[in-house]
């Protein structure tokens, strides 16, 4: 009960709410869009739902979980309505995810230990590219955003099995992807 | 050495779901070893390049939250208030308009209607024929006691006049 009391008073400071929770709802946008311009939109829509919201937020979930259905919600709509432009977004996308690449790796290992590390990071992210839409968004939420599997089926409205199917399948094809063992 | 990790075991192992017996053999299997790392190394790469690309975009381009746009709302609400005033406004008065005109044209009616009457009545009470009428005005003709009797058609003595 207190928790749920205090939950619901975090959002009476909604600009502190936005601070602290603005970069996870980005990200998650980003990651699953790959559209800079959308994954702002979305944060932006996302936030504006969550004020609009506010008063009926009962405090059932934590704040971030609250907002993550939110997002995930917002996310599901935005990819159905962008299948059709995906071709853009992935052309427009693909520099900026190649700079952040490259800044990841680690400039001290080999030459070689780097480009095997970038080929199994572009299976990865060539691999979730792929995934059905529920699996990605599960395994964004998992591997991303560190989020267990109680809190992605309060995120997804799932139930906790189904998560966990969604997942394995997930982890499978990025196995796949990146090449099982030689 | 038993058989290796299957696949459904990696994928619990990544979610955190790994038994004693997946921990046993992952520690005396050199290749299961090197293929969980392979996996959580290529997780964690993925999930740094995430993170990187999305503060590097933050870093970019700012967005700034602004509570501003509900209460810009608020703003231009009168604006929205006063229109819809002013249409219901147009709306209530074209019953009214429709009514006057409705009006107007009824007086105009009842008088063309009254004229219409007067005109009759006063062809009706003419004591001769209109074309006769510069005759009488001619012949000042005041009928005499009698005739104004034989107006009634009879005589005192009730016979009929010839």
């Amino acid at each position: 009960m207190d928790a749920m009391r205090s939950a619901a008073s975090e959002l009476e400071d909604f600009d502190a709410v936005v601070q602290l929770h603005r970069s996870r709802v980005f990200r998650f946008a980003l990651a699953s869009l790959r559209d800079r311009d959308a994954a702002e939109t979305l944060t932006q829509d996302c936030f504006l739902r969550a004020y609009r919201a506010r008063d009926r937020f009962r405090g059932d979930s934590s704040l971030t979980t609250w907002l993550m259905q939110i997002a995930v919600n917002l996310v599901r709509d935005q990819v159905r309505n962008r299948r059709l432009q995906f071709w853009k977004r992935t052309q427009s996308s693909a520099v900026d995810l190649e700079l952040a690449s490259e800044r990841i790796l680690d400039r001290d290992s080999s030459p070689e230990a780097r480009a095997l590390a970038n080929e199994q990071l572009r299976a990865v992210w060539s691999a979730t590219e792929r995934l059905p839409g529920r699996q990605r968004t599960v395994f964004l939420l998992r591997f991303v955003e560190d989020m267990d599997l109680l809190e992605i089926a309060a995120a997804t409205g799932m139930k906790e099995g189904t998560v966990k199917v969604h997942l394995f399948r997930a982890l499978q094809a990025v196995r796949a992807q990146i090449g099982s063992r030689v | 050495m038993n058989q290796h990790l299957s696949s459904e075991q990696i994928a619990r192992w990544m979610t955190g779901e790994r038994t004693p017996a997946d921990e046993q053999h992952a520690r005396q299997c050199r290749e299961c070893g090197a293929e969980l790392a392979r996996m959580q190394a290529a997780l964690a790469l993925f999930r740094g390049s995430v993170r990187e690309w999305s503060e590097q975009s933050s870093v970019e381009k700012q967005p700034v939250w602004k509570a501003e746009p509900a209460r810009r709302r608020w703003g231009i609400q009168p604006v929205r208030w006063a229109l819809a005033c002013v249409v219901l406004l147009l709306l209530a008065a074209i019953p009214v308009y429709r009514n006057a005109q409705e009006k107007q044209r009824q007086a105009a009616l009842a008088k063309a209607d009254a004229a219409l009457l007067e005109q009759v009545d006063a062809e009706i009470s003419r004591a001769v024929p209109s074309t006769m009428e510069p005759l009488v005005k001619l012949v000042a003709w005041d009928p005499a006691p009698a005739d104004r009797e034989g107006d009634s058609g009879t005589n005192q003595k009730g016979g009929i006049i010839q």
